[in-house]
């Protein structure tokens, strides 16, 4: 049987190169996939706690999980679109109209 | 199953998880990104298949690569993005970043290594115990995501139109 370690370090292992590609990338839609890496890293680590417990309750939260990442990648898309279409601009470095 | 097999499985998932998640990060073009992102959470999916939780692998491939993955290919063929191939593609401080989540990684790696777990392990699925419970005991929960999912709808619509000022002056 695979220790539940194993399954942890890979969600912590794919949670820092999600968390790597948001800081490092400069598109706003690399770093929105990004998120979507590091959500999946949680929902991994999740279901796991949810095998080896035997109990149900982690299997929901990644259901919830799931939704609230639908959710996020709907708004956050639409933001992107809002901002490509009013200034032009995809980069995350080059938005600094609120810059002093 | 035999643990031979279910280890060499296991670590292949692994590797091939981590190379294509680098694949989403370090490749030139969105577009290629966007299908490495695909296979991963296909992969993903097959993992949740590992855990005993096949609802879960019927809701990521429905909810993730049917929907997200749509929708982000959709806006990078709305937003018809050409000059990335140009630019570059990293921030100018890049490798504090991957410092800064090196040491994170290094962490967790030392707190999740010795983590020890009980021997009664989810022996098979449930989809109906999974539901009457989702039913039951988390019925506000679920009442009040159905809420969060309208009202993300509604303000993706209303962010991503175009105003009305910008219609009359095309």
């Amino acid at each position: 049987m695979i220790p539940l370690s194993w399954y942890l370090i890979l969600s912590a292992t794919l949670f820092s190169i999600g968390l790597i590609g948001f800081i490092i990338r400069r598109d706003l839609i690399v770093m929105l996939m990004c998120l979507e890496i590091m959500f999946n890293a949680v929902n991994v680590a999740f279901a796991s706690f949810s095998y080896y417990n035997a109990n149900l309750t982690g299997q929901i939260f990644v259901l919830f999980s799931i939704a609230i990442a639908a959710s996020e990648a709907v708004i956050g898309l639409a933001i992107v679109l809002a901002i490509v279409r009013n200034t032009g601009i995809n980069h995350s470095d080059e938005i600094n109209s609120l810059r002093g | 199953m035999n643990p031979a097999i279910e280890h060499a499985f296991f670590i292949y998932f692994f590797v091939s998880l981590c190379i294509l998640s680098i694949a989403v990060i370090a490749s030139k073009n969105i577009i290629h990104s966007a299908f490495s992102l695909l296979v991963f959470l296909l992969h993903i999916a097959a993992v949740f298949l590992f855990l005993n939780a096949e609802f879960l692998m019927i809701i990521q491939i429905i909810v993730y690569v049917g929907g997200v993955l749509a929708l982000f290919i959709f806006a990078i063929m709305v937003m018809n993005i050409k000059e990335e191939l140009r630019h570059r593609r990293f921030v100018r401080f890049s490798f504090i970043g991957l410092a800064v989540s090196l040491i994170f990684f290094a962490s967790l790696f030392i707190f999740l290594s010795n983590v020890k777990s009980n021997q009664n392990v989810l022996t098979h699925s449930d989809t109906t115990l999974l539901g009457k419970l989702l039913y039951s005991y988390y019925l506000l929960p679920f009442e009040i995501l159905s809420l969060v999912l309208l009202i993300a709808v509604v303000g993706g619509i209303i962010l991503a139109k175009k105003s009305p000022i910008d219609r009359e002056g095309k």
